[in-house]
């Protein structure tokens, strides 16, 4: 179980900071708790004594959100549930919804956040694939000389490799920062032993655009997690497929082309029979979503990958 | 130490009090509060049975801080039914017989009023896909999820309030009849008190140290600085047990602690109790014991082996029990045989996963009887072994069965309530115990890992004439129900039949895993999986169609069973008929049809695996509608 001597909820940056330079050494950030808790049991990290929780889910600032025809801004603090409210975080985000609905169940996305998932920086974290995909940068926050000094930086190069993140001690991540795709068709494709409450084995996100004659992309965007050290933008595959129009044998060419980037521990076979598939199968969803007709999306294309 | 001050509000009403950091806002419900609706089936955000509204929003408090409830406004499952008026929900729930075990059903209750609030028409899928994040495994989530569309219909005026009622039936008729549980109110309501939501004034919380050797000798138990911490009001180990020390379904070969060796990682060794748990907790570390490891066994390979280690003295083989059945002459059979198939199958070990962990709650009456509560499924034998491990009379002994948050078996043993008595008996004080999760996957029975060798001979009619079935099973380090398991995994494994020569032997042996046990079907899986896959093959091999084949071989009324038992009635055919007609069976053989077959997809089924039902409502919400 999770032992501690003191909880904080600060109420401002300032005030987290100041309790994080109080009590360095012996405290923890605590956002959704939903990994903290869960870890601090037998078979995990067992009995865990943390002299210190710190609980930011209360500053304002982490809970932000701002929108224009742009980019999205918002806090860290962000519940993943949020992107299944309406329709309209949606429409900006269109990668976001089908990563949500997949991760953990509707309890758990009430209380674990976007920057929870972030920061944890696991190999199966399902927010970073749609986050890649659409351009997510993070912003860091710390305290200098009585100071809030901030920096910002890609996602993809923030996250570094298993549980590690280029985030130095005293710093907050507080917010993020991705593309408005407006327009866009987006997907998430999972599997893992269930559908609630499950970790990824193979995820991927596609976004895509149609340009104007309706039959090439205009833009495309995949990422890959759950295959790897580390979740992974297709750039190659990308570049392929705005190279020509959409074809049921450019989509299938594409589709071959990741399946070298399985890394895993585990299962390595059947995560790339599961990656080509879901290549197919994220990029058909995707497209129907952008308002592909039949002409691209043959009723047979889509009856063997979806 | 700084204690947090929660102020709340708790269905509706105001409430202030200190709370300790480190707890969760489940702890704070169910210890301080004693709202015992919401339970603890996994404490890791898995099962669902501790939901509650927070601020409108369902959570899963066993992963919500105490902290973060400062200022809420919180609805338990005991606000849903006030008084003697249940929801529609709940209602719903009883009408529709959506409870058995109960333990899931107030977290059910709460995510279906969740979902009904999110989405007052959703469809079965949405219901399904809301309801995700709760675990049932009795009711199979059908009725759970008829229900909700029954309290969805009645809620939106689609169908009457008369049909939460019950249905009119004919007087005395209850075969055949759909009969409302009586026990279904105190469940849908949060009512209910299983063990671990039961106490008592002055209680001690036990908590139990375990052995983390598969096998080793103990060389010694040091408790004395457990003893000495302060809030430690007792110490128990093996050397308490003041009669004849040994429980178990059949043989009684498990002491209540461990007794010179530890056989299994998880075996209890020692146990403390104190009015804090965390204090209990922190004991058990000051507990010194030297272990002396010996080899171990981890299969049944190496438990056959030659020279192998010995675990049970009195079992020098390591063979629990070994159980032969013999029919005809086999040999004879085979060699009468067209087709013969010989195949080796294995299953493995699988927990029963009651959403209710173990627990219990022990106290020495007025009068001097020892008396345990718990949710054990064979009160009536524990009392018995009870009774001389604690050298009291059988009249002062008492059990009493505890409402059983699901059982399927893993229920049986007496794994725990001898320790809640001897702790009872040695501090004269109420004691409660209630398992973790990953206590109760780690310490109790596993269903029976096999491998079974299946030799099976047939005429090219399909007809069996002979059956050859040899199962080794991995019974772990204690007897627990194993000779059963057997006797029912030989009498039953050549499955509803007619086989003129048979040869049947089922065999348990000791290994250094976890004890294996009774669950449902209770060996006749392990077996009947054999044979009946073997069967499949066969009718491949012959061209038959797998019903057909069973047609060919079933025993019909008045048919002597293998183990010479009269049936008078056999349903068999009707079985089959229901089978092959619920599943829209394709007569033919298997192989003949691939691509072309009629039988799947259409109504009742569904593709595997997908998620996203709630889009199309999404969808449909204009974003001014959205609450900023």
């Amino acid at each position: 179980m999770l032992h501690c001597d003191t909880y904080l909820t600060p109420a401002s940056l300032d005030e987290a900071f100041d309790a994080m330079a109080a009590h360095q050494g012996r405290c923890r950030i605590v956002a959704g708790a939903t990994d903290l808790l869960p870890w601090a049991r037998e078979g995990r990290a067992g009995d865990v004594s943390i002299p210190v929780l710190i609980d930011i889910t209360r500053i304002p600032e982490m809970n932000e959100r701002r929108i224009d025809d742009k980019r999205v801004r918002l806090g860290a603090a962000t519940p993943i549930q949020r992107f299944l409210d309406g329709p309209s975080l949606g429409r900006a985000l269109p990668g976001m919804p089908r990563c949500a609905v997949w991760f953990a169940d509707d309890q758990i996305r009430e209380s674990a956040t976007v920057g929870g998932n972030i920061v944890n920086a696991s190999p199966a974290g399902d927010c970073i694939p749609p986050l890649i995909a659409h351009e997510a940068e993070v912003e860091l926050a710390a305290k200098r000389d009585g100071k809030i000094v901030r920096r910002r930086m890609k996602l993809d190069q923030f996250v570094r490799g298993p549980s590690r993140t280029a985030i130095e001690e005293g710093e907050l991540l507080t917010a993020f920062e991705c593309d408005a795709l407006a327009g866009y068709g987006g997907s998430f494709e999972k599997v893992g032993h269930r559908r609630s409450l499950v970790i990824s084995v193979a995820c991927i996100a596609a976004l895509v655009k149609l340009d104007d004659s309706g039959r090439g992309f205009e833009d495309v965007r995949l990422a890959i997690a759950g295959v790897g050290p580390v979740p992974q933008r297709l750039s190659d595959v990308e570049e392929f497929l705005r190279a020509a129009p959409i074809s049921q044998e450019r989509l299938e060419q594409a589709a071959e082309m990741p399946v070298a980037r399985v890394q895993s521990r585990t299962r390595q076979a059947y995560r790339r029979e599961v990656l080509r598939g879901f290549v197919m199968r994220g990029l058909i969803n995707a497209l129907r979503r952008a308002g592909a007709g039949p002409e691209i999306l043959a009723p047979e294309l889509e009856a063997s990958y979806v | 130490m700084s204690e947090l001050r929660i102020e709340a509000t708790i269905n509706g009403r105001k409430v202030k009090r200190t709370a300790q950091p480190h707890q969760r806002l489940l702890d704070f419900l169910r210890d301080d509060l004693h709202l015992t609706g919401a339970k603890e089936g996994c404490g890791a955000g898995e099962c669902g049975t501790c939901s509650v509204f927070v601020d409108g929003v369902l959570k899963k408090s066993c992963l919500v801080p105490v902290g973060k409830a400062q200022g809420t406004n919180i609805e338990t499952v005991e606000s849903l039914a006030m008084g003697n008026d249940l929801s529609v929900l709940q209602q719903a729930f009883h009408k529709a017989g959506a409870s058995q075990c109960g333990y899931c059903i107030p977290g059910m209750v709460m995510a279906a009023t969740a979902a009904m609030r999110a989405n007052p028409f959703a469809g079965r899928e949405e219901i399904k896909e809301r309801l995700g994040g709760n675990i049932c495994r009795c009711t199979g989530y059908q009725k759970i999820i008829d229900a909700v569309e029954l309290a969805r219909d009645v809620q939106n005026g689609r169908l009457p309030i008369s049909a939460l009622a019950e249905l009119d039936q004919e007087d005395g008729k209850f075969i055949g009849a759909n009969i409302r549980r009586l026990d279904a109110p105190s469940k849908v309501s949060g009512a209910l008190k299983y063990a671990a939501d039961m106490t008592m004034p002055n209680m001690l919380h036990l908590q139990v140290l375990r052995s983390p050797h598969p096998h080793a000798r103990i060389v010694s138990i040091d408790t004395s600085q457990a003893e000495a911490m302060d809030g430690v009001e007792g110490v128990i180990t093996c050397a308490d047990v003041p009669g004849e020390d040994g429980f178990g379904v059949f043989v009684h070969d498990q002491p209540i602690m461990a007794r010179d060796k530890v056989r299994y990682v998880g075996e209890a060794v020692a146990a403390v109790a104190s009015e804090d748990p965390v204090i209990a907790r922190r004991a058990l570390e000051k507990i010194k014991v030297v272990y002396e490891p010996l080899p171990a066994l981890f299969d049944i390979d190496a438990a056959m082996a030659k020279d192998a280690p010995v675990l049970h003295d009195y079992a020098p083989d390591n063979v629990t029990k070994h159980i032969p059945i013999r029919v005809g002459d086999i040999e004879q059979g085979f060699a009468e045989s067209d087709l013969v198939i010989e195949e080796t199958y294995s299953t493995q070990a699988i927990e029963h996963a009651y959403l209710e962990p173990e627990a219990g709650l022990a106290y020495v009456d007025p009068d001097g009887v020892v008396t345990v509560i718990s949710p054990s499924q064979n009160i009536t034998h524990h009392r018995h072994m009870l009774s001389k491990i604690i050298a009291q009379p059988i009249n002062k002994v008492r059990f009493i069965m505890s409402p059983v948050g699901g059982g399927f078996g893993g229920k049986e043993d007496m794994i725990y309530q001898g320790m809640l008595a001897l702790m009872a008996m040695k501090t004269r004080r109420p004691v409660r115990l209630v398992f973790t999760r990953e206590e109760s996957i780690a310490s109790t029975a596993k269903r029976h890992p096999s491998r079974t060798v299946l030799k099976m001979g047939l005429m090219s009619d399909g007809r069996i004439r002979a059956l050859q079935l040899n199962m080794i099973c991995d019974g772990g380090a204690y007897g627990l129900s194993s000779e059963g398991v057997m006797r029912k995994a030989a009498i039953l494994g050549a499955g509803p039949y007619n086989i003129p020569h048979l040869r049947v032997d089922t065999l348990a042996l000791y290994t250094n895993n976890t004890p294996s046990g009774a669950f449902r079907s209770f060996g006749a899986l392990q077996t009947q999986f054999a044979t009946e896959t073997t069967l499949d093959m066969a009718a491949e091999r012959l061209g038959l169609d797998p019903f057909e084949i069973r047609r060919v071989n079933a025993m019909r009324n008045g048919a002597t069973t293998h183990t010479k038992q009269k049936l008078k009635s056999v349903s068999l055919l009707r079985v089959l008929e229901a089978a092959a007609k619920g599943s829209n069976w394709e007569a033919g053989i298997p192989t003949s049809r691939g691509d072309t077959r009629t039988d799947m997809g259409g109504e009742g089924l569904r593709p595997a695996c997908t998620l996203g039902a709630r889009f199309e409502t999404i969808e449909a919400t204009e974003p001014q509608s959205e609450v900023a």
